[in-house]
């Protein structure tokens, strides 16, 4: 579904990303970690289409993304959440969730006027449902500003897939939760690869990663330096020292 | 051919003073990220300060009416900085400008209500003296405008780089939260960013005075106008940007006024802007 | 009566500019054209009308389109401007077309007499309502429809998805970008529509007076048009009415006992508004 053919992102001198293979299938949750630096972030932004890449490839489902504008890819299938949250502070939940249903299906189904000008009363089941999903219901008209940093998180991911995405690009989404929270994003996780769509998941929090992922790649210095499965990373020397430093 | 050099020749000279708004402009919004659109305005409005120690002295020399601009500048940017930055919580970014905008008129509206709304004379100095050389000349009054900018400009570069409260300044331009929490006061930093422009301005405003020889309210609009476009094709944030950017609006503006009229003049000056934000948007030099 | 007719019709008129300044600061761009729009709306409906004999309702259509298209097309390169330069780009396209203004002559002979603009004299003798015996009372009545229309059709957009996304790109365009909003169709939609009701209020207006010249779209109408929205607050279009009427209201009112005091108090107004309410009357939260 996803391919990055020598992906490089150079900014200045640094190289952020250098020369990044690397494959994720349909229906996968493959995650990305590495050190601070490593350029996980980065990756995430070339492939989201906020930088574009110094050199390499990014192809989704056949289409070359080189040069494609964010929204554009959003419509192809690819959405991402932040990693610091960035949500619509002066909108309310539900004004968030309205503001991101871009999806191509959404477009064919509605005309234009009514996806435009029309009230609420037209998407009101759809966004429901997502409320639904995070467990935000019942703040469905409070402004995003004054939710908890839970629910604010809870908030990002259900924006993200508000566009009915294919690809969903994960930016530390477990960042400051307790386990009992990690493992609820476990689960919704596992219930969104469960609706069919494909995870590529950055992270630190070793306890979500090796728990949710099917396959894991670690970068360093730009560079990928291992993958496999949780255990066979787990048991990585390479990956060890990259994370610890030398013997 | 000569003509075409002699409005340059002037033309820079004068400029002099738009380097000076540039940059009174461009360094508020370089330390703090905000536009202050009642610079040109405090500026014009220390120029008239300075004509108030004529009333009380009435046969002072000109020197002590631009210090007196100088003075009367630093006091009002002082004022400005209170009245539309300290209270507004600045995460607001259309209510700092739109204050600005207020005392934009209200000073303004002073200058027309104590001068009866008519042009008041100037004074200046070595008006009379025209240097020569070969068949150029140089007026004398605006070398004195020019020679006064550069040392300005000079003095603000030094405060800037060599001092503690240049530092400051830079670090908070850069970084503010990490600033405050080295121990530098944002607020105390703020006011005297406005205060150093203020200076600046006072003495660009009498430096224009002396040179045009009158001081009328209808300035205000226009040196705005001109110096924002000089912030722009410097680039914001930009002294450097600023200075140069002055210098070339003021040739470009005496040539064309020269070959072209006053009418048309500033449909040149803004073509010269549009030209820029098209090709280069970010202007002379980032910041 | 007709005063307070007058005061109406002058309420109306700035209410239609402060809209059109509304609905593009909430994609967070701070436009000084819309004075531009709102002139050049003036002097297209005033040539139709007294040139070409239209009737008044299509010659404010028209308006409405030239004002848009005009919009449309400072649309495009507004984008590739950022934040506080968009303010100076806006201000530079503003007096650029006020410089138009000055030199546009197209003057017709209707009987004995030239009719038509004609450069810095303005457009003479706009005299529609009077021609066809329409009252003071009428005027007003005529004006407000257009009000209550633009109101209307603003409050509905609010309420619709287009405004969620409105306020979205204003707030974060990154983030919105990242949920597939289209930056470019939304600011420069936005500033199209905002260009249609400047337009409607500047026809309007070259009716209501009827005698323009370039000088009345100068930058304080530019400042006037983003004031009204600032102060009034973001929230809802009744912010930028309850501003009008306020400051209208009070100049007038200050004009009783104040005399012409009353322009410095305008600056002092705002400069007190902005401190006191940084967010607008009616700002702040919504929901």
């Amino acid at each position: 579904m996803l391919e990055l053919k020598g992906l490089s992102r150079h900014f200045g001198g640094v190289k952020a990303v250098d020369g990044l293979d690397l494959t994720v299938r349909q229906g996968e949750i493959v995650g990305l970690i590495g050190p601070n630096g490593s350029g996980k972030s980065t990756t995430v932004n070339v492939i989201a289409g906020l930088f574009p890449a110094s050199s390499g490839e990014v192809v989704f489902q056949n289409h070359a993304l080189n040069g494609m504008p964010t929204h554009k890819r959003l419509q192809l299938g690819i959405a991402r959440t932040f990693q610091n949250i960035r949500l619509f502070g002066q909108l309310s939940v539900w004004q968030n969730l309205w503001v991101a249903q871009n999806a191509p299906e959404d477009h064919a189904r509605r005309g234009f006027f009514a996806r435009w000008l029309g009230g609420q009363s037209g998407v009101r089941a759809e966004i429901a449902q997502l409320l639904e999903f995070s467990g935000l219901a019942h703040k469905q008209d409070e402004l995003a500003a004054n939710l908890a940093f839970g629910e604010q998180r809870r908030l990002e991911l259900a924006r993200a897939l508000a566009a009915k995405p294919k690809l969903l690009l994960l930016d530390e989404p477990a960042a400051g939760m307790n386990s009992e929270e990690i493992g609820q994003l476990r689960d919704r996780i596992l219930k969104l690869r469960a609706q069919g769509i494909t995870i590529l998941l950055i992270e630190h929090v070793m306890e979500l990663v090796m728990g949710v992922t099917d396959r894991i790649a670690v970068l360093n210095f730009g560079q990928k330096i291992a993958e496999g499965s949780p255990a066979e990373i787990q048991a990585d020397p390479r990956v060890r020292k990259a994370y610890l430093g030398g013997a | 051919m000569l003509d075409f050099l002699q409005a340059v020749s002037d033309g820079l000279l004068f400029g002099a003073t738009y380097a000076l708004i540039g940059i009174g402009f461009t360094l508020v919004f370089g330390v703090m990220h905000k536009l202050n659109l009642a610079y040109a305005a405090a500026s014009v409005g220390a120029a008239y300060a300075g004509l108030l120690i004529l009333q009380l002295a009435a046969g002072a020399p000109p020197w002590v009416v631009f210090l007196c601009a100088f003075l009367g500048g630093g006091v009002l940017g002082w004022l400005v900085y209170v009245t539309c930055f300290h209270f507004i919580p600045l995460s607001n970014p259309l209510a700092p400008l739109m204050a600005t905008v207020g005392m934009l008129l209200l000073i303004d509206e002073i200058i027309v209500h104590l001068t009866a709304g008519m042009p008041q004379n100037y004074p200046a100095m070595f008006d009379d003296v025209m240097l020569r050389a070969g068949e150029f000349t140089l007026r004398g009054d605006l070398l004195l405008v020019a020679g006064v900018s550069v040392v300005c400009m000079i003095a603000l570069l030094a405060l800037l780089y060599r001092t503690r409260l240049g530092l400051a300044t830079r670090a908070v331009s850069q970084q503010p939260v990490a600033a405050q929490l080295c121990g530098i006061r944002v607020g105390q930093v703020n006011a005297m960013t406005f205060i150093v422009t203020g200076l600046l301005g006072g003495i660009a405003g009498a430096m224009i005075g002396a040179s045009v020889g009158t001081l009328s309210p209808l300035l205000t609009a226009p040196l705005t106008t001109k110096g924002l476009i000089v912030t722009v094709i410097g680039g914001l944030g930009s002294i450097p940007g600023a200075i140069v950017a002055g210098l070339l609006v003021g040739a470009f503006e005496n040539v064309f006024q020269q070959f072209r009229g006053v009418t048309e003049r500033d449909l040149y000056v803004m073509l010269l802007l549009f030209a820029f934000l098209i090709f280069r948007p970010s202007g002379l030099f980032k910041q | 009566m007709d005063f307070y007719y007058g005061l109406a019709q002058t309420v109306g008129i700035h209410t239609l500019l402060g809209l059109s300044a509304y609905i593009v600061l909430l994609t967070g761009q701070v436009t000084l054209a819309q004075a531009a729009f709102f002139a050049i709306g003036a002097y297209a409906a005033g040539m139709l009308t007294v040139l070409a004999g239209w009737h008044i309702v299509p010659a404010l259509g028209a308006s409405a389109m030239f004002g848009a298209a005009t919009a449309c097309a400072v649309g495009f390169p507004a984008l590739r401007v950022k934040g506080l330069m968009l303010v100076v780009a806006t201000l530079a396209f503003g007096e650029g077309v006020r410089l138009f203004f000055f030199n546009f002559d197209y003057q017709v002979a209707k009987g004995e007499i030239k009719v038509g603009p004609l450069g810095g004299e303005g457009f003479r003798q706009i005299r529609y309502f009077q021609e066809h015996g329409w009252s003071t009372g009428e005027v007003m009545l005529f004006v407000w429809v257009f009000v209550v229309l633009a109101m209307a059709a603003l409050w509905w957009l609010d309420r619709s998805r287009y405004g969620a996304v409105l306020r979205a790109v204003g707030e974060d365009e990154l983030a919105a970008q990242s949920v597939g909003v289209n930056l470019t169709a939304v600011k420069v939609s936005a500033m199209t529509v905002g260009g249609a009701v400047a337009g409607i209020g500047g026809g309007l207006y070259a009716h209501y007076t009827t005698h323009i010249e370039h000088a009345n779209f100068n930058v304080l109408l530019a400042t006037f048009a983003i004031a009204y929205p600032i102060v009034g607050g973001l929230k809802n279009v009744f912010g930028t009415l309850a501003a009008v009427i306020f400051v209208q209201a009070f100049l007038i009112e200050g004009l009783r006992f104040l005399g012409d005091w009353r322009n410095l108090l305008f600056g002092a107004l705002i400069v007190a508004a902005m401190n006191l309410r940084p967010q607008g009357f009616f700002g702040g939260r919504r929901a």
